[in-house]
């Protein structure tokens, strides 16, 4: 599951999954890698290929800013 | 009467906020207190009798829906009962602003449009299945908040009742309190002293022509900012020392980079409410349904969108349209340039040309705001 998060993660910012376990704290907003209209198509990509529904108004953005939170976020709801 | 208009209501309003401070320090919950002063100052500011009557309607109206809506998503829980049921919630608005006349303007009350929209949250949040079941105490009290009834901040109602449930610790309240009689003063300041004067000494001495509208352009851009800030500070000041941390609706607008970047500082309420409730559920849609081939596609599309809503909710009227239009034709340009033009976003990063890009960007929205201000046509 985690690889898989990864995986989708990495295409959406445009790096292999590799570089984000780099460092699995960085700030995907500040860094650029990702936008809201990104954020947007991850939560499909998340519906779409994991089964993971989430709405964007259940989440704050400081709650899904990291590869980590990111995956504790669907590691919740999987 | 007005709020945060007279004298008079200052008087009134102190008064009512003594016995919620006590509260607060005391570490007493300050809802049931605040709902009482709430009710007093509705009859207030809606102090005629087809005010008042026009605004109980409303809410009955809204606290009807919001109970009936989960009982008919149990039965039908499709797509369309989400579309009837909000724009059943728009009906008073929508009556409003068309101006069906009989006898007068018919639900003409203050803050219409802020009331529909906290209202049409409740809505989307029950069928998204993110609030359980509504209490008809929290739902009033969240829509008929006095301090914010007639022109925002917009609260979320999650958020809100979350705060009714969990009241603050007297240190806690102690440091809401201290920065809400802060925001009352500085908005009042704001709003009494410096917006009025950029009224007085701007924009009243002003006469027609080219040079004047650049210059009423300037003056009625730091007037809207200083009046409308600071209305929303005299607003979420009150809220504070009734125990609700209202969101800020204005962070340093005039430091804003580009358009999009401005619209997370200026009447950020109103931005974020669109941005959750019409953008992002437009463009999870389209992304969902495959839509467009190009997916950039969408999101322009759900700026323009966006955009229309947001001119078309302040009112009918061609110059907020237009408004809507020139916005939502920013957003896109803001969008493609990000997006087509190599190095723009490192550039906009770098803080030599940060000044230009926060120079262009004032005119850019100055210029919306001339049109807002209807001077133009």
């Amino acid at each position: 599951m985690e690889e898989k998060i990864l995986e989708i993660l990495a295409e959406k910012c445009g790096v292999e999954p590799e570089d984000l376990k780099e460092d699995m704290d960085i700030d995907l907003f500040e860094e650029g890698l990702l936008d809201s209209f990104a954020m947007l198509g991850l939560l499909v990509d998340f519906d779409e290929q994991l089964g993971v529904k989430i709405e964007i108004t259940e989440l704050e953005r400081s709650e899904i800013n990291t590869p980590n939170k990111v995956i504790e976020c669907l590691s919740k709801r999987g | 009467m007005v709020p945060f208009d007279s004298l008079i209501w200052f008087y009134i309003l102190i008064a009512a906020l003594i016995p919620a401070a006590v509260l607060g320090f005391l570490g007493k919950p300050i809802k049931y207190y605040g709902a009482v002063v709430t009710f007093l100052f509705l009859l207030l500011i809606f102090n005629t009798p087809t005010k008042f009557l026009y605004l109980s309607l409303f809410a009955v109206w809204q606290l009807a829906l919001v109970k009936v809506f989960p009982l008919v998503l149990k039965k039908i829980n499709k797509r369309p009962i989400l579309w009837l049921f909000v724009l059943l919630s728009l009906v008073p608005m929508l009556i409003n602003k068309f101006r069906v006349e009989i006898g007068g303007s018919v639900f003409g009350i203050l803050g219409l449009s802020y009331l529909s929209f906290r209202a049409i949250q409740v809505i989307i949040d029950t069928y998204d299945g993110l609030i359980g079941k509504i209490k008809v105490f929290d739902f009033l009290y969240f829509i008929l908040f006095f301090p914010c009834i007639s022109s925002g901040p917009i609260d979320r109602s999650r958020r809100f009742t979350k705060e009714l449930e969990t009241p603050y610790s007297k240190e806690e309240y102690r440091e809401l309190f201290e920065k809400g009689v802060w925001k009352l003063f500085a908005g009042a300041f704001y709003n009494f002293v410096l917006s009025n004067l950029i009224y007085s000494y701007w924009l009243t001495p002003l006469d027609k022509g080219f040079l004047a509208d650049v210059s009423y352009m300037y003056g009625y851009t730091l007037f809207l900012f200083f009046n409308f800030a600071g209305y929303s500070l005299m607003a979420i000041g009150t809220a504070h020392i009734l125990g609700v941390k209202l969101p800020d609706n204005f962070n340093m607008p005039f430091a804003a980079l580009d358009m999009k970047d401005f619209w997370s500082r200026w009447h950020i309420s109103l931005s974020t409410w669109l941005r959750d409730y019409v953008y992002s559920r437009f463009v999870m849609s389209a992304l969902k349904g495959k839509w467009f081939k190009n997916p950039y596609t969408a999101s322009y599309i759900g700026y323009v969108i966006t955009m229309m809503t947001m001119g078309l909710w302040h009112g009918l009227e061609t110059h907020y349209i237009v408004y809507g239009a020139y916005h939502g034709l920013l957003m896109c340009v803001n969008d493609i340039l990000d997006n087509k033009v190599k190095g723009f976003k490192k550039l906009k990063r770098n803080p030599k040309w940060q000044p230009l890009f926060c120079l262009i960007t004032i005119h850019l929205f100055s210029f919306g705001l001339l049109i807002f201000s209807g001077r133009l046509f």
